[in-house]
């Protein structure tokens, strides 16, 4: 288990917080001034501390690709973006270095001011339909049930192909559809000219 | 007073529960919990707490409003805190004496 630098305040806030209310709880002191600062401390600051690193680590935490992965209808998914074989899409952007550990949500965040919130709320979205719906299903019904809400912008990808490079604009249908991509009238994956990004998922 | 500052200690360590649990097995429900029923409880335990500050400050000043009424010195603040919590709800509850 990982824990970055958030997660190490947010315990740390967490057992000083909790050392302070266990001794109020059992002690019961008289309620003087010395009391009353450690239950500022206790009741206030450590746990709000706490609860900012907390929330941080938290929305680090849901960009992992493991936690994308930890719904069992995902972990097909999972097993093709890390298999070091596999040749779809998303496999070869995951061992990308600049994806790491967060190649779904690189691909899947939405760009814009707003991206990350819009982002989160789709989020919580997909964990209404899995309560609601793909919970008791099995990998082979959730497989054919499961697809993506919108066509993949090809915004998401020009965030790296940028459609600058002279190598790129030397492909015949990149420089033939430039004004189009830029446009985001035509998509690069799906029904695009690269295909789905996970592939396996589109088999029968 | 201090039955509150109990009952808000107990739900902060409940929230606390919710956000170290998050923390240490970040999966969709600890986390989700964590972010939602974890931050409102511990909100309401602070705005609990927030209460019964105020309602100390004002017991504390209406007391020193009192006794300057009645002539008398003015109680110091710590002496007016630095009271066993039963003993301050056993006052705060006493009627006042007839004719005071």
């Amino acid at each position: 288990m990982h824990l970055d630098a958030f997660a190490v305040i947010a315990l740390a806030g967490a057992v000083a917080s909790a050392l302070i209310l266990i001794w109020y709880l059992v002690a019961r002191p008289q309620l003087n001034r010395v009391t009353k600062l450690a239950l500022l401390l206790g009741i206030g600051v450590f746990p709000l501390t706490t609860a900012g690193s907390g929330n941080y680590a938290g929305f680090e935490a849901t960009k992992h690709r493991e936690f994308c992965g930890s719904c069992h209808v995902m972990t097909p998914y999972l097993d093709d973006a890390t298999d070091p074989k596999s040749t779809g899409l998303a496999a070869i952007h995951t061992r990308n270095a600049q994806f790491g550990k967060e190649s779904c949500y690189t691909c899947h965040a939405d760009y814009g001011m707003f991206g990350t919130v819009v982002t989160k709320m789709g989020g919580m979205r997909h964990v209404y339909h899995y309560l609601m719906t793909y919970r008791k299903k099995s990998l082979a019904e959730a497989k054919a049930e499961i697809h993506i809400r919108e066509p993949f912008r090809s915004s998401t990808c020009r965030r790296c192909h940028t459609t600058t490079a002279p190598k790129w604009s030397e492909v015949g249908d990149h420089a033939a559809l430039l004004k189009e991509l830029r446009a985001g009238e035509v998509g690069c994956v799906g029904e695009g000219c690269h295909g789905p990004a996970h592939p396996w998922s589109k088999q029968p | 007073m201090s039955k509150w500052l109990r009952a808000s200690a107990v739900l902060t360590l409940v929230a606390l529960a919710m956000m170290v649990w998050s923390v240490l097995r970040p999966t969709p429900l600890p986390v989700m919990l964590a972010m939602s029923f974890g931050q409102a409880v511990g909100t309401a335990a602070f705005g609990i707490y927030g209460w019964v500050v105020l309602a100390d400050l004002r017991r504390i000043r209406r007391d020193a409003k009192r006794a300057q009424e009645l002539g008398l010195a003015e109680p110091a603040a710590e002496a007016a805190a630095d009271i066993e919590p039963a003993a301050a709800e056993a006052a705060a509850t006493k009627p006042p004496e007839p004719g005071s």
